[in-house]
């Protein structure tokens, strides 16, 4: 069973999700027999308000230029352990980024749904807690605040 | 005698902001783990095991890891990716 493709990338602009996925589609079929049966995938985008309730104007990624992606790397190949997995991609921002705009995407695609949906899951929550990112929200009047974790499943 | 490579210690996030600096390099003194370093630096909490991580050469480790000259040493703050 030939190891699953990762595909990690750190966005510092805007990326479209669909476009993103269309992208990994045209790599899929060049490396692979075909698009595998079951895919599965997960969008996160920045919410219009902060985690006190206040009008956010924009939220601010930092995060460990090497560390990030090595850890990445390792979290996405963690959770592609099982063997009907066969390609997973992840894309995050990093810098500022607006509300409503897009911060993670996750996709898997895999022989069969239940490892598809399964590897989405863990490794969304690996990344959220094991990859080093920080959030800082920024408001209108200038003033920014780090979060000091993640919202709640 | 050669020259002995320092540590360099990396702060990121509120915790950078917090003690005003990003980046020092320390001389590696026999014995050092990251907690020395820490109480060294006069690092806020005093008791940073509990919301703070460290990472040796960009890979997550403990508070006691003996550490070597040459190693970069990051203090973590709580992550918050997603």
């Amino acid at each position: 069973m030939a190891a699953p493709l990762l595909t990690i990338e750190l966005d510092p602009g805007p990326f479209q999700p669909l476009a993103a996925l269309e992208g990994w589609h045209s790599q899929l079929r060049t490396r692979l027999d075909g698009l595998p049966a079951a895919e599965s995938s997960f969008v996160g985008r920045v919410r219009p308000h902060t985690s006190a309730g206040q009008p956010l104007a924009a939220l601010e990624l930092e995060h460990y230029p090497g560390m990030t992606e090595t850890q990445l790397q390792h979290l996405a190949a963690a959770a592609a352990s099982a063997p009907e997995v066969a390609a997973v991609l992840v894309r995050h921002r990093i810098g500022r980024v607006l509300p409503g705009d897009p911060i993670v995407l996750v996709a898997v695609a895999a022989d069969r749904r239940g490892p598809a949906q399964r590897c989405c899951q863990e490794l969304l929550e690996a990344l959220k807690h094991e990859a080093p990112f920080w959030k800082r929200e920024w408001l209108a009047d200038g003033s920014g605040h780090w979060l000091g974790g993640n919202t709640p499943l | 005698m050669g020259h002995t490579p320092e540590l360099r210690v990396l702060l990121f996030a509120a915790l950078r902001e917090r003690a005003g600096w990003r980046e020092r390099q320390l001389a590696a003194t026999r014995g050092a783990t990251p907690t020395t370093v820490w109480g060294q630096l006069g690092l806020e909490p005093a008791d940073p095991a509990a919301t703070i991580r460290v990472a040796i050469n960009q890979r997550f480790a403990r508070w006691d890891s003996p550490l070597a000259g040459g190693d970069e040493l990051a203090f973590l703050p709580p992550i918050s990716g997603g």
